[in-house]
């Protein structure tokens, strides 16, 4: 037995192929992502090392400073949005309700279909000329509020946190119910003994033993409203104006259109550390309270 | 058991919000479905009916025109050929984490699911410099791997779970009638470890074959494109004749849909999974 499964040759047959393309194409580029954002390059002539010139920079750059704000909008966006309204899907679903099966179906649904079909999707939702919205006030009389969304400065990034919470409502919806099946149902037997309501019962048993959960979903929001990339991209372009600039959409801008590698790279730290930091403080703060049933 | 008014008012109640968000998550995609029948002019001037026929007109320009084929075959190759890599290296990894010994396997499994925090823009220009040394640039190699290797920390991180819970007795009876490694691993766990491959292979396959990034940076060539960035080359070409590119939509959102309502629990046990570990 263990002569077969302690063979080291084995071993490495089994392990080597994707740790090489893992260390090659993920680990490799990290470092040398952090090296290309000391330098000046356009990965064509020589390259100059400039220190942390490309950082500075970028802080001046009212562009990613607004992008960064963007972001940051996007995040306390994406959390007001998906964290109640998917707790309160959420609660509905868990209880034994006819068609339960079929609402998380639907509801889980957006968040498998292309970003880009979606963005695009919602481009003709939002369309000043045919789109729903519009046609929906006209409508009911309020021609007043129509608007060309999508190229309205103030409004066009809160257009695109609705769609990002279309799409993904129903997916944090299903991570927090697989939590609350994690729950012994002899808890809500024991409570239903005692009279206890279902908003006592929700108050008492199942919020305070998904909180952790409801933790990590905060983070995954957070992490993922950092890499939002498709929607901004094809929605708007960061447009008008990079009034919808996100960090992402801004370091694609800098790399690939005006070719400055390094600036480009430099984004690419920042984002890796604001992720790394969410994901640290999240396994801090999980470690701390985990529950045991 | 008795059900009290006011109970049953709450339930109206869970009913209403139910279904006002059912309608909300559907009603766009439906209406882009009947769209896409319509002309341009119907369009403006009928945007809530149905169409006045149901014409495959502007399904056939998005084929012949929009090259919507194209792009669906391409975004078929490098998904399927980052698949079937991702699976069978991943799996491989995880058995030799999980029932392998070897003093360094748990650092291994740490190292790969270090990646799962990793943003791909951390790691996009330098592959770029990379591709572009190695003359991949333009080609679908320089999406399929970068994709394999982003897919394995979730892939490994199921696998991983999944394995490590399986009984040690069928290798030690797969041992005792002689069988070496690789049979154990082909012909035992690989089999019994369906329903974690197929999840596996699902989710990569969603990921890889939703993405715009990847193919938009590596890829130049319009003939090489993958589905999503074709859609994006649709924005500027037809930029009034909307109904075309509605029709390619569709085409896009079509095979998710049908693979959804096919395989969804797999789907939304793996999107589950992938995420909660953080």
């Amino acid at each position: 037995m263990n002569k077969v499964l302690g063979n080291k040759k084995s071993i490495a047959v089994f392990v080597l192929p994707a740790f090489i393309i893992y260390a090659i194409f993920v680990l490799v580029p990290i470092g040398y992502n952090i090296y290309v954002s000391f330098l000046q390059t356009d990965l064509m002539s020589p390259s100059k090392f400039v220190g942390v010139k490309n950082y500075i920079n970028l802080f001046k750059d009212k562009t990613f400073t607004g992008a960064l704000r963007n972001n940051i909008l996007m995040v306390i966006g994406s959390l007001i949005a998906h964290l109640p309204l998917a707790l309160l899907f959420g609660n509905i679903l868990f209880q034994k309700i006819k068609g339960s099966h079929f609402f998380q179906t639907v509801f889980f649904l957006p968040s498998v279909i292309c970003g880009v079909a979606v963005g695009l999707t919602w481009t003709f939702v939002y369309n000043s000329e045919f789109g729903l919205i519009n046609k929906f006030l006209e409508i009911i009389g309020l021609e007043s509020l129509q608007h060309v969304w999508l190229a309205d400065k103030k409004l066009a990034l809160f257009c695109i946190i609705i769609v990002v919470m279309w799409q993904f409502v129903g997916y944090h919806m299903v991570i927090q119910i697989a939590a609350m099946k994690n729950i012994p149902l002899s808890y809500y037997e024991a409570a239903e003994i005692d009279g206890a309501s279902k908003w006592v019962q929700f108050k008492s048993i199942t919020f305070p033993l998904i909180k952790p959960i409801l933790k990590i979903d905060a983070v995954l929001i957070i992490t993922g409203s950092l890499k939002y990339y498709d929607l901004v991209a094809v929605m708007t372009g960061g447009g008008p104006n990079h009034a919808t600039e996100l960090m992402s959409t801004y370091m694609f801008y800098q790399g690939f259109r005006t070719l400055k590698y390094g600036y480009s790279a430099a984004i690419g730290v920042i984002l890796l550390v604001l992720c790394m930091c969410s994901v640290l403080l999240s396994n801090f703060v999980f470690r701390t309270e985990q529950v045991e049933f | 058991m008795k059900i009290s008014t006011k109970e049953s008012v709450f339930l109206v109640l869970k009913y209403v919000v139910l279904i006002f968000f059912t309608i909300l998550c559907l009603y766009p995609l439906l209406w882009l479905f009947l769209s896409s029948f319509k002309s341009n002019s119907e369009l403006y001037s009928n945007p809530w009916g149905l169409p006045e026929s149901f014409s495959l007109v502007n399904y056939m320009q998005a084929i012949t025109e929009g090259h919507i084929l194209q792009y669906f075959g391409n975004s078929v190759i490098i998904a399927v050929s980052a698949v079937v890599v991702a699976v069978l290296l991943s799996s491989m990894v995880s058995y030799a984490i999980m029932r392998m010994q070897w003093k360094l396997s748990k650092a291994a499994l740490q190292v790969f699911l270090l990646g799962m925090m990793i943003p791909v823009y951390a790691m996009i220009v330098p592959l770029f410099s990379m591709f572009n040394k190695m003359h991949l640039l333009n080609t679908h190699l320089a999406v399929i791997i970068p994709h394999i290797g982003i897919s394995f920390p979730m892939a490994i991180f199921i696998m991983s779970g999944f394995m490590g819970a399986l009984p040690k007795e069928m290798e030690e009876a797969a041992v005792m009638d002689g069988c070496n490694i690789y049979q154990i691993f082909f012909k035992i766990i690989m089999p019994i470890s369906q329903s974690s491959i197929v999840t596996v292979a699902v989710v990569t396959f969603i990921n890889i074959w939703n993405d715009l990034l990847l193919p938009q940076i590596f890829l130049t060539d319009s003939s090489k494109m993958t589905l999503p960035v074709g859609l994006t080359e649709f924005q500027g070409q037809y930029t009034t004749n909307y109904v075309v590119e509605i029709a390619a939509v569709i085409i896009t959102i079509i095979p998710s849909i049908i693979v959804y309502i096919w395989l969804h629990k797999h789907i939304m046990e793996g999107m589950v999974a992938g995420a909660v570990k953080g």
